[in-house]
């Protein structure tokens, strides 16, 4: 008896800890408009509740960056500065927007510079990021924490009765995990020990009784998410990574792989004083799926691993004024590619290098997964796709792994799934597909195929990524890239002069205008160096006619180079600042 | 057979510590001299009392070094009178980062009434020699015969925000040694801002 009242008192007293070792979850801050001044610097945070601060990596605060909302149509403008002490990139993933400003590992941003893309938002509203992708240093800068939501607004969307008050009922949740260091330093490795929802551990949140939009992003380095509620409710998909599905397909488990958004709806009407868990169901994952394997030690041991686990502790309170109640039946029309308008089919291989021996392909070591039966290399270019073309990307996978393969430039439609139709949640708009791994040694290879249309942005210097968002895989070399080309670009056996261009007024205090001596030619990129030869200004495509601002350079000499659009030749003019 | 196991990777896991402590703490270090902000030399062979060092890695622009100019001009203020002087040494590299030029250094000591010298290792040579790879990182070095022994290398405490909550580190380190104990913790983790040694 006394050990039945010792055991109901423990039990009690761990609920009460458990409880009360929740912390109220962050919500990261917001920006809007068109123009965005983005500084990324290392910081700190004080992230375990106790104890010394996590260095971390921040975009404007101290950990992640704002949310940016934008609208379709609009025309934005970012101001990148890299104040961290390593170079870094900015990549917006899933924007289709010029190559040379895409963020990719051949935009390098040195630090103490300012990266100045601009594009048309063309996207549909959804849920999108910007994240760093320096190669082989991906996975070190987003363990540190450096990155962003990007939620798009178009008429189609704002015109549907959904929850749109953000923090309140529409409710960012980027899901992560991290090894902490007895210091309480992040480790840099594949798979946390410990869950971090928007930066938070243990994280928990007030909702109120009505329907509540989650905006979900697998930011992990590596595992994906079995989403589901603790009580086993019923939710709705409304969107796959690139826009609204066609009406609302109700579920009770969704799985996330990384980098993949999702946007769900969930009612809480009527449920006020309530609450609820959302959990990762990750004990149910196959052991090909980031999180399902159950290393007992090495690098991949980890204690969430095959687990279910808390994402997010849910308080249900009072209901808000006006609230949304009930699903709205059907969200958009989308128009999906027809295969039969695709002009090509590209056969892309992933496999594992040590168990992928093909005649005069050499083994690339151990445990490294490849595409194509290569590494990355930044100066091997894999494909030229036409401007305007429609493909089909048919990807075979021999690995025994499965991994979120992400593509850059387009959003995409999945055809199938080793021959069946993907599931109504993912019969939408695209970036990542996940790629399944083949059970066992001898298992079926798995295919998977998509199709694109890869219109708008050509460029001859510039490529696209593909990748696995594994970022370690990523890292290692599990990468590819592209050319979008037209027919006017890649002009060869023509003399290629250097741009003729005067600059004015010399010296200056506010503007610096560029002409070109061409009236046709226009600028495929000006960068501005200062006197030590360090990168102070990157200018992709800039807009000459509005000038560059150069007001706030401390007065000295720069030097300005231009690389003209069409030849992509370069030359150099020198100015100065005065006060 | 499990017991063996046991006794085996005992042996193994002490033998890892020690090989690890002693390619880090232990080391000896010789003499070097840096420029201070006021354009003077300073050469450790120069103060002829010190029992030893606290040589902290630190630098302009990283927030969480920042966190501790407080912090270091009391330790020098304690220790300096006990012939255990502080220096601080900026090994970042000036080329890259704009904001740790030699004039930005001269500023922060001005503004931050650095009470010790603020050394510019423009060759980043003496990072080197310590192997330092965070802004902050803390040695604690001693005198020994004819050359200076890392006795403590690690973080100056273990709370940046909060000095109050934090066990000092470095002032621990510097009263055994004053007291001629050993070190009892001779190593923490360092953390901070990454130094980037340029190549040759």
């Amino acid at each position: 008896m006394m050990k039945k009242i010792l055991i109901a008192i423990l039990i009690s007293v761990s609920v009460i800890n458990a409880k009360a070792q929740y912390n109220n979850m962050w919500i990261p801050d917001t920006l809007s408009g068109t123009t965005f001044n983005l500084n990324i610097k290392d910081t700190f945070r004080q992230i375990v509740s106790t104890g010394q601060q996590t260095i971390t990596g921040g975009i404007n605060g101290n950990f992640w960056g704002p949310t940016l909302f934008i609208n379709k149509g609009d025309v934005v403008h970012m101001n990148v500065k890299n104040n961290l002490n390593d170079t870094t990139t900015i990549h917006w993933h899933g924007m289709h927007l010029p190559a040379v400003m895409d963020g990719g590992p051949h935009q390098t941003i040195p630090p103490g510079t300012t990266w100045q893309p601009y594009w048309t938002v063309n996207n549909n509203a959804a849920t999108y990021w910007y994240h760093p992708h320096l190669h082989e240093m991906t996975m070190d800068q987003i363990t540190k924490g450096v990155g962003g939501l990007i939620i798009v607004r178009d008429a189609v969307e704002s015109a549907l009765p959904l929850p749109r008050k953000y923090g309140v009922d529409d409710i960012p949740l980027v899901l992560t995990d991290r090894d902490f260091s007895s210091a309480n330093q992040f480790q840099v490795v594949p798979y946390g020990d410990s869950m971090l929802t928007n930066g938070t551990l243990r994280a928990q949140y007030s909702v109120p009784a009505q329907v509540i939009r989650f905006r979900i992003l697998n930011g992990a380095i590596e595992r994906s998410y079995n989403i589901g509620f603790s009580d086993g409710r019923s939710f709705s998909v409304i969107t796959s990574d690139g826009g609204l599905l066609n009406a609302p397909v109700a579920v009770t488990k969704y799985l996330l792989h990384a980098g993949e958004r999702v946007e769900i709806l969930v009612n809480c009407t009527g449920q006020n004083g309530t609450s609820v868990d959302l959990k990762a169901y990750n004990s149910l994952l196959a052991g090909f799926v980031a999180g399902g394997e159950n290393f007992p030690n090495g690098p991949f041991a980890n204690f969430l691993g095959k687990k279910d686990f808390n994402l997010l502790h849910l308080n249900i309170g009072v209901q808000t004024a006006n609230p949304i109640s009930i699903f709205p039946t059907s969200l958009t029309t989308n128009v999906l590619l027809n295969s039969a308008n695709a002009s090509i089919t590209r056969k892309l291989t992933i496999s594992d290098s040590s168990a992928s021996l093909i005649p005069g392909v050499a083994i690339l070591g151990p445990n490294a997964f490849v595409i194509n039966h290569r590494l990355f290399e930044l100066n091997y270019n894999d494909y030229n796709v036409p401007l305007n073309n429609t493909e089909i990307w048919e990807i075979t996978s021999t690995s025994v792994f499965g991994h979120p393969f992400h593509i850059h430039d387009v959003e995409f439609n999945i055809l199938d799934v080793n021959g069946v139709a993907p599931v109504p949640a993912q019969a939408g708009w695209k970036d990542v597909v996940f790629v399944p791994g083949k059970v066992g040694p001898n298992g079926t290879p798995q295919v998977v195929r998509f199709i694109a249309k890869f219109d708008d942005f050509a460029d001859s210097l510039h490529p696209f990524m593909f990748h696995c968002h594994i970022a370690l895989h990523e890292d290692e070399g599990m990468m590819g890239q592209f050319i979008v080309t037209d027919k006017t670009t890649g002009i060869k056996n023509i003399e290629k002069n250097n741009p003729l261009f005067s600059i004015y007024p010399n010296p200056t205090s506010a503007k610096i205008f560029v002409k070109m001596d061409d009236k046709n030619a226009s600028a495929y990129y000006v960068k501005i160096l200062n006197a030590l030869g360090r990168t102070i200004l990157m200018l992709p495509r800039p807009d000459l006619a509005q000038g560059i601002d150069i007001s706030h350079f401390p007065k000295g000499i720069y030097h300005l180079i231009l690389t003209d659009e069409k030849y992509k030749q370069t030359a150099s003019k020198t100015f100065v600042v005065v006060e | 057979m499990k017991s063996k196991l046991l006794i085996f990777f005992t042996i193994l896991f002490i033998s890892l510590t020690l090989f690890s402590f002693k390619s880090s703490v232990y080391k000896m270090v010789l003499d070097f001299s840096l420029k201070n902000v006021n354009g003077q030399i300073i050469s450790t062979n120069s103060y002829k009392n010190a029992k030893g060092f606290i040589i902290v890695f630190t630098c302009n622009h990283c927030p969480f070094a920042k966190l501790y100019s407080k912090r270091l001009n009391d330790l020098n203020a304690k220790y300096s009178k006990l012939n255990v002087p502080l220096l601080a040494i900026n090994s970042m590299d000036s080329i890259v980062y704009e904001e740790e030029t030699f004039e930005l250094m001269k500023q922060k000591v001005k503004k931050e009434n650095f009470n010790f010298p603020y050394l510019q290792d423009g060759m980043q040579s003496v990072g080197k020699l310590f192997g330092a790879e965070h802004t902050p990182t803390a040695y604690v070095i001693w005198k020994e015969k004819n050359h200076w022994t890392v006795k403590y290398v690690g973080s100056i405490d273990d709370n940046g925000e909060h000095p109050e909550k934090a066990t000092p580190f470095v002032a621990n380190a510097v009263d055994e040694l004053l007291q001629n104990k050993n070190v009892t913790q001779s190593q923490t983790e360092s953390f901070g801002c990454r130094i980037f040694y340029r190549k040759k």
